[in-house]
């Protein structure tokens, strides 16, 4: 019997494995033990605690990321290719930690009120992160998967956290069977790739696609993938979840979803589009072209029709994700590729802030107010003028006016569709530009009445705001100033640029 | 392996028949009971294929998680809940959807079967072509082997955080399933 | 084409065909033949434990009883119930039944494997084994066949569109998928020291007393496995699928004449499946403990494993005449809460063992013993923990302990 052991031994070599690298996900995987573990331990009473760890964890995982980022030389590749840890991987695990941080700020007050519960809340957020920071590294069909399931699995139930309001439960089974449905679509996708090519990894899809001509399975293995991951991202005609799960789900959670979920679905996307789809530019191009026009258009129309303000931000969120999409279309332009995945990073970084910031201040505000109607932020100039002219900060660089962050944003966005330099270029910039007035049209709405209203019920008290939420108000106010001014900051994310040049070569 | 003898094509057609019998019985079953049969059905056929393309650890693996696990528990839930009536399916809230539906799903069958056919001549996928079968490695075990070193070599990371949503689905379940507590007012119309 | 069998390999002459056909018809009958000496020999032993004298008339001590009921009840009305769900009625007992027969054909009967012996038999001169097939996936199989005929139960009960029915079925559907885990996770010890899922592999593996697997896994899956399979079985005292005093008949009471005798048959012939799978796994199958002299090897090879076979039958006959019935919270609390978290922990000691002490050195293997009984005390405590700290919560939030357990 031990003669068969060690034979078996002897076939099995272990994977060498650079665990500096996978820093940032082992802290969260431990973490997420910790706080399960801690959750079981503490008293009711004590449970505020778990918020405070829960800050901690992402915390220490930033740090990682960050020690990662400054002695990294170069990108770490792990498993033969699959896993990389790189600028690009690095710069998102950031952005997801820090939006995750964000959300968690936001949330403390609201559970305790609410009386959620915290523990588990806490513990799918964090895995939920894990995911997202997983799906930042991922270059292999396989590893994106389990990502994306990882990160959209604890969002199904947080959707649906408030289980005594039926608009939750509507959001929470809206999001589930519509993201499974996805699952679905995207996993076909997957499957008949790795048919047509042969491997699950990134590059050798890409070598297969580049190599000779492009056959129906891999249109249809393509258009399959980028359909699963447009759900994701909440691209029109794939959409129709947002609003009813953004409006449902508790405000914090839906800040999450709208930044967070929809980051990682476009990282996806990238990862896909750059390394993986080089050779098969013609299918996804136009297909991404279509969504993006379409996906600017109807979520500005329909959030001008809004008249609740967490709906219309859902609305303003889908029509933003039109404007991220919109440089993906010309990927595949030669020249084009470094500055559309610039392009991308730095609007997302930018819509992180802004639209965090905004939700801040709405869930500020509804405290109070316990009011989700636009007319009922009427007067909050006169009352809180802090929390207004933060919002008019968000809620002018959503509308991409300078110097904030959300100009800087749409400026690289345009950039880098008018670098393409073909008629379908310009055509999308223009439709991009009609949308940015509309846009603005209804973020000004929200605006004239915080500024111009009476408070609807002449209730003037000011408002008591907890300290984290006015913690998350300070980074994302500082965050959308700072990123507007200074854009070399994140221009410096056009040091993603040679690693472009890695991926499409 | 030689080429495809009348024996696997009539597995391969056997099986293919379970696998769509049972998905169009899956949607058009009055009764879940029997929605589910079709369901076991379905994987049993996925079983067989793998069968025939030497997979027999997925295949065992199929009939004991899929069919031994989870359509039981879908069976069990139905037969807890009481819903197992049957339900009259000519019912439709919205009208235009059915016929969209089928509209939707022959293209989609004609798209993606086009794209195979088409597909024939510029993929030469033969047995062993791509991925290693275990045949060719010859030993009892290899099946086995080659699928350990795939799941604990290249895609351990991943294979590892699944754990991690065994833990959230446990969480969630748990979650989803307790009692809200009583001392918390309803929150019905103060969400924003 | 598959490596199920040496037999296989080669050409397709008429010989091997005809060994196979043999091979099948030969474990119909035995399967069929067990199934009734086991429902005679239950009776028997149940009346002996009872002082009774149990079935004596038809045939030498009544051992022809089973055939007699058999061919009675062939003759017996077959009801269908109005309110039944006709086809899935008709169909369920066939679920029960045929799995039962199919686990036959991976249990290696016999063989030479005295001296070392890899346990094949030269039979007019073609290289076979004493078992039907030998697929890679070998004891996968049993559990996939196992899991199968959880089916018949399931929708026995759901089909008769009666309620007692109904609930002996939502019983057994929540038993066996509960112990399934607590099966698997002491099935996984095994193949950790086996390396194989084969189970002529396995049973190649245990050649002497000390790789015997109940011995080289420690004692612990051995009995995990037998308490589970023993739910699986709906045995006593895990017997609430069909508990006569709650629910009439449980999931058959519904079932009539030959179908009725299909579930009966099917549950005795899953008795003694189980238990040729126990011997096959733990006790070393036909591997022989000592060389009986004059008998050739091959034959031998079937001698030991009935006589290993019988003991665990007459255990199962013991218990079911001793052993009074679980309530359902014990045997779910029983299962989750005591099965699961020990098989578990014990796989995890013994990955541990090969893991840090692949040489079975004393001293290492008693360290990795010693931190593991820490990591265990850790993780009790940290349980017992969160039990009482929930307790005050609840009693905090002013609620009534709510009973978590399942109340079908």
């Amino acid at each position: 019997m031990i003669a068969s052991l060690l034979a078996q031994a002897g076939d099995w070599t272990s994977p060498s494995i650079d665990w500096a690298a996978l820093a940032p996900e082992i802290v969260l995987a431990i973490g997420v033990n910790i706080i399960l573990l801690l959750d079981l331990q503490l008293a009711e009473t004590k449970k505020w605690a778990i918020a405070t760890i829960t800050g901690f964890v992402l915390l220490g995982s930033f740090v990682a990321v960050v020690v990662l980022a400054v002695t990294g030389d170069g990108a770490r590749s792990l498993f033969d290719g699959r896993y990389v840890v790189d600028d690009y991987a690095l710069i998102l695990k950031a952005l997801f930690l820090l939006a995750a941080y964000v959300v968690v700020l936001l949330s403390q007050t609201e559970l305790e009120e609410g009386g959620y519960y915290q523990g588990e809340f806490y513990v799918l957020l964090v895995c939920s992160v894990l995911g997202m920071v997983m799906m930042a590294s991922a270059r292999d069909l396989v590893s994106i998967f389990v990502a994306l399931e990882l990160l959209s699995i604890p969002a199904y139930m947080m959707a649906a956290w408030n289980k005594r309001n039926r608009k939750s439960n509507e959001a929470g089974i809206k999001y589930y069977l519509l993201g499974v449905f996805a699952s679905a679509v995207l996993l076909y996708g997957m499957s008949l790739l790795f048919g047509a090519t042969g491997s699950t990894k990134l590059t050798d899809i890409g070598a297969a696609l580049l190599d000779g001509d492009l056959i129906g399975l891999d249109v249809v293995a393509v258009v399959f993938v980028v359909c699963g991951f447009a759900f994701k991202i909440s691209a029109v005609p794939f959409h129709q979840w947002a609003p009813d799960t953004y409006e449902g789900a508790p405000t914090p959670v839906t800040a999450f979803f709208s930044v967070a979920t929809k980051a990682a679905g476009f990282v996806a996307l990238m990862s896909v589009v750059f390394i993986a789809f080089p050779g098969a530019d013609g299918v996804y191009q136009p297909l991404i072209w279509v969504m993006a026009a379409l996906t600017m258009t109807f979520g500005n129309v329909l959030a001008l029709r809004q008249t609740n303000i967490v709906r219309m931000l859902a609305y303003s969120s889908v029509s933003q994700g039109g404007f991220i999409l919109m440089p993906l279309a010309f990927a595949g332009e030669p020249g084009v590729g470094p500055a559309a995945l610039n392009a991308v990073i730095v609007y997302l970084i930018a819509y992180a802030f802004m639209n965090l910031g905004a939700f801040a201040v709405v869930i500020a505000v509804t405290r109070k107010t316990r009011s989700g109607e636009i007319s009922s932020f009427g007067g909050l100039f006169s009352y809180a003028p802090g929390l207004a002219v933060a919002m008019t900060i968000f809620f002018a660089s959503l509308a991409g006016i300078p110097p904030l962050a959300g100009w800087f944003a749409k400026f690289n966005a345009f950039k880098a569709v008018l670098d393409a330099g073909t008629t379908a270029a310009y055509v999308l910039a223009a439709i991009a530009a009609v949308n940015t007035v509309i846009a603005a049209a209804y973020y000004m709405r929200v605006l004239r009445v915080v500024w111009m209203d009476e408070a609807p019920d002449g209730d003037t008290s000011p408002v008591k705001s907890p300290a984290p939420v006015v913690a998350a108000l300070a980074i994302t106010v500082l965050g959308t100033i700072v990123l507007g001014v200074l854009p070399n900051l994140i221009a410096r994310a056009g040091a993603i640029d040679a690693l472009t040049g890695a991926f499409a070569g | 392996m030689s080429d495809a003898t009348f024996l696997e094509f009539v597995v391969f057609f056997s099986a293919a028949v379970m696998i769509l019998g049972g998905a169009v019985g899956v949607i058009t079953m009055k009764n879940p009971v029997h929605a589910a049969l079709g369901l076991v059905l379905t994987l049993f056929g996925v079983a067989v294929q793998f069968v025939a393309m030497q997979a027999h650890f997925l295949a065992a693996v199929q009939v004991i998680v899929y069919a031994g696990a989870i359509v039981v528990l879908f069976l069990f839930v139905i037969m807890l809940l009481g819903v197992d009536e049957s339900m009259d399916l000519s019912i439709e809230p919205i009208p235009i959807q059915r016929p969209l539906a089928a509209v939707m799903a022959v293209g989609l069958v004609g798209l993606v079967g086009a794209a195979i056919v088409r597909a024939r001549d510029a993929l030469i996928i033969a047995p062993g072509d791509g991925i290693a079968t275990a045949a060719d490695a010859g030993t009892h075990d290899a099946n086995i082997k080659q699928l350990a070193t795939n799941l604990y070599g290249d895609h351990v990371f991943a294979f590892q955080l699944t754990s991690v949503l065994l833990i959230v689905a446990v969480a969630g379940t748990v979650l989803l399933t307790r009692k809200w507590p009583k001392d918390v007012a309803d929150t019905e119309s103060s969400d924003a | 084409m598959l490596a199920l069998d040496p037999i296989l390999e080669g050409p397709l002459l008429w010989t091997p065909l005809f060994i196979i056909i043999g091979k099948v018809l030969f474990i119909f009958v035995v399967g069929l033949v067990a199934t009734m000496f086991m429902v005679w020999y239950e009776r028997k032993v149940v009346s002996g434990m009872q002082n009774r004298i149990g079935p004596n008339k038809a045939g030498p001590f009544g051992m022809l009883q089973t055939l007699a009921d058999g061919i009675k009840s062939f003759f017996k009305e077959d009801l269908l119930p109005t309110r039944a769900d006709r086809i899935v009625f008709r169909l369920a007992p066939f679920l029960a039944f045929v799995p039962a027969f199919l686990l036959w054909a991976v249990i290696p009967l016999g063989g030479d494997f005295s001296n070392g012996n890899d346990g094949t038999v030269t039979w007019f001169g073609h290289v076979t084994r004493v078992q039907l097939a030998d697929p890679p996936v070998g004891i996968l199989w049993v559990l996939a066949m196992s899991s199968i005929g959880v089916y018949g139960i399931m929708l026995a009960g759901w089909s008769s569109g009666s309620k007692y029915p109904l609930l002996g079925s939502v019983r057994a559907s929540a038993q066996m998928i509960s112990y399934e885990a607590a099966l698997g996770l002491s099935l996984a010890a095994v193949l950790l020291s086996s390396g194989t899922l084969s189970t002529a592999g396995i049973v190649a593996g245990q050649n002497s007393l000390v790789d015997w697997n109940v011995i080289s896994t420690g004692i612990v899956p051995f009995v995990i496995f037998l308490i589970a399979v023993t739910a699986e079985l709906n045995r006593p005292p895990f017997d609430l699928v069909e508990a006569e005093q709650e629910l009439v008949g449980g999931f058959n009471t519904e079932y009539s004449g030959i179908r009725f005798a299909l579930f009966f048959l099917s549950e005795f012939m899953n008795v003694v499946t189980m238990s040729a799978i126990m011997v096959t796994l733990f006790l070393g199958g036909p591997q022989p403990l000592f060389d009986i002299p004059v008998i050739p090897g091959a034959l031998e090879g079937t001698i030991w494993f009935l006589v290993k076979l019988f003991a665990f039958l007459y255990l199962f006959v013991w218990l079911r005449a001793t052993l009074p019935r679980l309530r359902y919270d014990q045997l779910m609390d029983l299962g989750w809460k005591v099965l699961i978290p020990i098989s578990l922990g014990w796989f995890l000691l013994l990955a541990a063992l090969r893991e840090f002490s692949p040489d079975g050195d004393a001293a290492e293997s008693l360290r990795v013993v010693v931190i593991s009984f820490v990591v265990a005390v850790i993780a009790t405590g940290l349980f017992a923990a969160a039990l009482k700290v929930s307790a005050r919560n609840r009693a905090a939030a002013n609620q009534p302990a709510d009973n978590t357990g399942v109340t079908v």
